[in-house]
């Protein structure tokens, strides 16, 4: 079985974040749309005002993958803030390593999360997950998550920056 | 032609806030669902660490038209990350009374909302709308807006307190 850690993502993390940010992006073949660099990751989690968390997991040494890395895994979430219930937690992303999985380190991933949402006082925990990404639906609804977007029909909307700059110029 | 003014706004503000957000859900009728109190409002906005921010559309005493209110719609947001792309504003809530629609107000609070999003260094602005909401979605899309529900096939999930709970206390 494999031993590993989780724990909060520190500066140093940030080039294996990007790298599995963009290893889950390839598994949804967007790789390319990835344009977030180690520097922005740096000063929007690790700033003044951080953007964003991370927690990831971590393996010792002797069992780093094959391209040795020991940082196998990582979730990236933030809060937001429903005017219903208030405080939510936001799971943005969630991605463990292949050769890593069926360990176990997704679930205490989501355990930890789960934790930290009830200590901060949220009301639940949000994310998106693709329609046709059914192994990542099934995952969630087994640990009791509900489809609001079947449920109470919501659809995700993007105003994109072109857009934004025509609005603004008006 | 009705004056008005957007402001960011302020603790003195929860009050309405409050209100304007209970009207939102009342017309989906979902009034009850809201839990939130003027206490935990202020907190959240107005604290050490805001989870929000708020701005509102203000008319002068002379222009009320609902008698006792100058507060007569509000925007709420907050900052998102996307991975792949970097920030995001998110708006979580927009509404304007009623009595206050088609002066183009709803369209300032957006360009408002553009002006600052733009400022803060964002890539896009993020928000859900109920299919159902024809009227909304046609707004949004003549401001530009992509369904990327309907593009990329995105599902909006929750894990509830409960499920939490239970998940936090799992062996």
């Amino acid at each position: 079985m494999a031993n590993f850690i989780l724990r909060n993502a520190e500066p140093k993390d940030v080039s294996d974040i990007l790298r599995l940010i963009k290893e889950l992006a390839k598994f949804e073949e967007m790789e390319e749309q990835v344009v977030l660099t180690e520097k922005e990751l740096l000063e929007d989690g690790f700033g003044d005002h951080p953007f964003y968390h991370c927690v990831v997991a971590e393996v010792p040494r002797e069992k780093q993958s094959e391209e040795g890395y020991t940082v196998v895994g990582f979730a990236m979430y933030y809060f937001t803030y429903d005017p219903w219930i208030g405080k939510l937690l936001y799971l943005e992303d969630f991605y463990v390593m292949k050769e890593f999985r069926g360990y176990g380190i997704g679930s205490e991933i989501l355990k930890l999360l789960s934790e930290r949402a009830v200590k901060t006082r949220c009301s639940s925990m949000h994310f998106i997950v693709a329609e046709w990404n059914k192994p990542s639906i099934e995952f969630y609804k087994r640990r009791g998550a509900s489809d609001l977007s079947l449920e109470e029909g919501w659809r995700l909307f993007e105003i994109n920056k072109q857009s934004l700059l025509k609005m603004s110029a008006k | 032609m009705a004056h008005y003014k957007l402001r960011k706004a302020e603790p003195e503000d929860v009050t309405d806030i409050l209100r304007l957000i209970k009207e939102l859900a009342k017309i989906v009728e979902k009034e009850d669902q809201v839990m939130l109190t003027e206490k935990d409002l202020l907190e959240d906005g107005f604290g050490e660490h805001p989870f929000y921010h708020c701005i509102v559309a203000e008319v002068p005493a002379e222009q009320q038209k609902v008698e006792g209110y100058s507060v007569i719609g509000f925007a709420m947001y907050y900052f998102t990350y996307d991975p792949w792309i970097g920030k995001l504003l998110y708006l979580e809530d927009f509404f304007v009374m009623k009595e206050y629609r088609c002066l183009g107000i709803g369209s300032e609070i957006l360009k408002n909302l553009s002006v600052t999003a733009l400022k803060s260094g964002c890539n896009s602005m993020h928000f859900i709308v109920a299919q159902s909401n024809e009227a909304s979605i046609n707004f949004y899309k003549r401001r530009g807006a992509l369904d990327l529900s309907l593009a990329e096939g995105w599902r909006l999930f929750r894990i509830d307190k409960q499920c939490l709970l239970n998940l936090s206390a799992e062996e």
